[in-house]
């Protein structure tokens, strides 16, 4: 469903993604976790049609995204990693607004708004201003929005950012059964334990570069980690797993005595 | 200690913003430079030649030069409060970077001096500016001494203290009252309100009047009426109490004046610092609580229209509707619409004015010409309302660009709808001007087509300009629209705007000229005239195309392979 062939993006002397390659079937949950500044909301946004990858092709639902970048984009729901939305439109408002943008005019349109807005509980928001709303209001609104169109394909940078932890499982419910149902979800998350719980195979990135993929097990194996947590398993691959525990003494150190 | 590192990030932006903008960044600060300079200079010409014109007056010339003083004093307060005013709501209580400051171990005191200063330069810089040119006419035209210039500087650092503790102290119990964001909404529309009562007030006193001789003796008993002392309660009165005598050529003191705007100004911050202590942690508590937005209730009507539109419709109309409903519901936006309409009242009210009948020009031959010259005129006024809304339209989008990056949407729909949007209200603006003048001209049966079809084919060109260079300089971070219209790339809009409409009105004076020429002598055209008339008219067509197309094309290029 979605095919990366040498991904590569430069931003003048820096690769930011260097030369990804990945595959995901369809009906799959990929998860892309990566340390900060790895390459992973570059890749996303390349993937959302946001930029243009310096090199490398980008096949969703075996359209080429740079060639017919409306068609792909029509099958796709793309969430960022920050909600910056409309503040002047009222949240069914935006949600009209999205669905024309989308060409979503079938039958039913209203009563599929107005579910969304339920399930996400925004429906005693609805006819206020996107400007009044909380950050975890304006995550909940843009998932509904990006859901609306029915996409084949759900593109999320950070999915549970900002959510409290019913928001967070509500998502995690939405991930299951719309992975059920046959949508291909492409995601980044810091939350390693949402990657574990809910991705069938997770790719690594760090430094531009896709350092290894597949699922927690085979992870695992690759990793040879005795500790079975997907934790320590990214903390090993990234090289990190040292740093962490290294130089932090001086913390409680008052200045003078600090070397 | 810790005030001046409140005030450090404000420098380094500054700094930095010339640091890392690189070349551009400098070319942008050399243009804006050139343009500060070019008024500069003109305010200082014209300043210059009033007041040599005034010293010409016998007995009358000093006292016209003092009453200028004051109006000057008396504006500048007006406008250095009005400007404290707002910028204080900013700096206290709505700028972003408060929650931070405001979480640091920084005490309320602390924070108050760092925003005061930030209040008093931020506010008064661009008067101190623009007032730089007028004081130095007046040194110069008067042979002022040194003790005038070193007067100035006394007199201006607690004149602008005082405006800047008036105007932080209003702000302080306004927020009391109103939530900060609904207090700048009105704040907004009240300044907009006063600044079209001014330019109503100025324009109707006519002062065109002061140079025609027959009026001059009214003129005279005017100002003997005004040559009573201005009001002895007026910080204004002050300071040109202070100055005036340093400007004779043997100083006289002006101690007194001087003592008394230091001691109010200094008293005034005093005021305001115990005020701000007293009610400032209050008043940023409640800012913080307000997050909801007038969202136009001025025009509810509006808004209720918009709402109960028909939700399913094509992406083009969706993209408009989407910035009509912002156009409507942002208060700042469509509040603007009553300085157009005042404006439109003061350039038809000009026309109507015009002394045709006293100059020594056959009449009809002069209402001709002024009507082609309003064509220019005209497309100057809709180059400027478009570089406010037409240039800003894309970079309007802020933050939120990345629905229409990520949507099914081309670039070429949502800049051509951006044009079709703004292209309906532009084209009437230019007809109501282009028609009513030609009414109130009564000129003849050539000018009364010319100059409307002229001016509709050049709005198609105006627009476009907009939208395309709007397109090529997006700013998506800016938190203030009218900063995009302010910056490099507005500034190259107004100037390729102007170039297309010079150009346009060149191309057509000459076959203009000859048609008139024919129609007023009865004449008809030889060949090569008629050769003349067809070519310009052809070329006059392809100025207009280019003008559409080359800007839209380049700006959804550039907007296609936006990264930012």
């Amino acid at each position: 469903m979605i095919c990366l062939e040498g991904l590569t993006k430069r931003f003048k002397q820096v690769t930011a993604v260097d030369n990804v390659s990945l595959m995901v079937a369809p009906g799959e949950i990929y998860g892309f976790l990566g340390p900060n500044g790895a390459g992973k909301t570059t890749t996303i946004k390349m993937l959302a049609g946001i930029i243009r990858p310096t090199s490398g092709s980008i096949f969703i639902d075996g359209l080429d995204l740079l060639k017919h970048p409306i068609e792909v984009k029509a099958r796709v729901g793309f969430i960022p990693d920050r909600p910056f939305l409309y503040e002047k439109l009222t949240g069914s408002e935006f949600m009209s607004f999205m669905a024309n943008l989308y060409g979503f005019n079938g039958a039913g349109r209203e009563k599929r708004i107005q579910k969304f807005l339920e399930l996400f509980e925004l429906e005693d928001w609805a006819k206020d201003l996107v400007g009044s709303y909380s950050h975890g209001m304006k995550q909940r609104l843009i998932m509904s929005a990006a859901l609306l169109h029915e996409p084949r394909v759900f593109i999320v940078d950070e999915p549970l950012v900002g959510l409290d932890p019913k928001g967070a499982r509500l998502i995690k419910r939405i991930f299951t059964r719309l992975k059920r149902s046959g949508l291909t979800v492409f995601m980044s998350t810091h939350t390693l334990e949402v990657a574990e719980e809910l991705c069938d195979r997770i790719g690594i990135i760090q430094k531009g570069e896709l350092l290894a993929e597949g699922t927690v097990t085979e992870l695992k194996e690759l990793a040879g980690q005795e500790d079975p947590r997907l934790e320590s398993i990214f903390l090993h691959l990234t090289g990190a797993e040292t740093e962490s525990t290294e130089d932090i003494g001086f913390i409680n150190q008052k200045n003078s005595s600090i070397p | 200690m810790k005030v001046l590192t409140l005030l450090v990030p404000r420098w380094w932006g500054f700094r930095n913003d010339l640091y890392f903008g690189g070349r551009r960044s400098l070319i942008k600060a050399g243009s804006l430079l050139a343009v500060a300079v070019g008024f500069w200079v003109g305010i200082y010409v014209i300043f210059y030649r009033v007041l040599r014109y005034f010293q010409a007056v016998e007995e009358f010339g000093d006292l016209l030069a003092y009453k200028l003083l004051t109006m000057v004093y008396l504006t500048f307060f007006g406008l250095l409060i009005f400007s404290n005013v707002l910028v204080a709501l900013n700096t206290f209580f709505l700028s972003q970077d408060l929650e931070i400051i405001h979480a640091t171990p920084v005490s309320i005191g602390e924070i108050f001096a760092a925003r005061f200063l930030d209040t008093l330069i931020e506010s008064s810089w661009m008067v101190l500016l623009f007032g730089i040119p007028i004081f130095t006419a007046y040194g110069l035209v008067y042979q002022a001494s040194l003790v005038y210039y070193l007067g100035l500087v006394s007199v201006m650092v607690p004149y602008l203290i005082l405006a800047a503790a008036l105007g932080t102290t209003i702000t302080m119990i306004l927020v009391q009252v109103f939530p900060a964001q609904r207090t700048r909404d009105i704040l907004f529309l009240l300044s907009l309100l006063v600044i079209i009562l001014l330019f109503f007030l100025f324009r109707f006193t006519r002062p065109e009047r002061l140079v025609d001789p027959d009026a001059f003796a009214s003129v005279i008993t005017y100002f003997r009426a005004l040559s009573a002392p201005a009001s002895p309660y007026l910080p204004s009165s002050w300071a040109s109490e202070a100055i005036w005598p340093l400007l004779k050529p043997s100083p006289i003191s002006s101690g007194f004046y001087q003592g008394f705007l230091w001691v109010n100004g200094l008293a005034s911050l005093v005021v305001c610092a115990f005020v701000a202590m007293w009610v400032y942690p209050e008043g940023w508590s409640k800012s913080q609580e307000s997050g909801r937005l007038l969202a136009g209730r001025f025009l509810g009507l509006v808004s209720k229209q918009l709402r109960s539109r028909k939700p399913r419709c094509s992406q083009t109309l969706t993209l408009m509707g989407k910035d009509l409903k912002f156009f409507f519901r942002d208060n700042t936006q469509w509040s603007q619409l009553l300085l157009i309409l005042a404006l439109i009242v003061l350039y038809l009210y000009n026309y109507s004015v015009l002394p045709l009948d006293s100059v020594k020009v056959p009449t009809f031959y002069l209402q001709n010409l002024i009507a082609f010259l309003n064509v220019g005129l005209a497309g100057f006024v809709l180059a400027s309302i478009g570089v406010r809304f037409v240039f800003t339209a894309v970079s309007g989008e802020g933050f939120s660009f990345w629905i229409m990056q990520s949507a099914p949407v081309s670039m070429r729909r949502l800049l051509w709808s951006k044009f079709l949007l703004y292209l309906a209200p532009l084209l009437l603006l230019g007809l109501i001007l282009t028609i009513a003048t030609n009414e109130l001209l009564q000129v003849g049966a050539l000018m009364r087509w010319l100059a409307p079809i002229t001016i509709f084919s050049m709005v198609f060109g105006i627009t476009a300009l907009g939208v395309g260079m709007g397109a090529v300089f997006p700013n998506f971070r800016a938190e203030n629209i009218t900063q995009v219209a302010t910056g490099f790339g507005g500034l190259l809009y107004m100037i390729l705007a102007m170039g297309f409409i010079a150009l346009v009105v060149i191309l057509e004076a000459g076959p203009v000229y000859i048609l008139f020429m024919a129609q007023a002598r009865h004449h008809s055209l030889s060949f090569f005239q008629w050769l003349y008339v067809g070519g310009s008219i052809l070329l006059l067509v392809l100025v207009n195309i280019a003008a559409v197309w080359l800007p839209m094309r380049y700006g959804i290029r550039k907007l296609a392979a936006y990264e930012g």
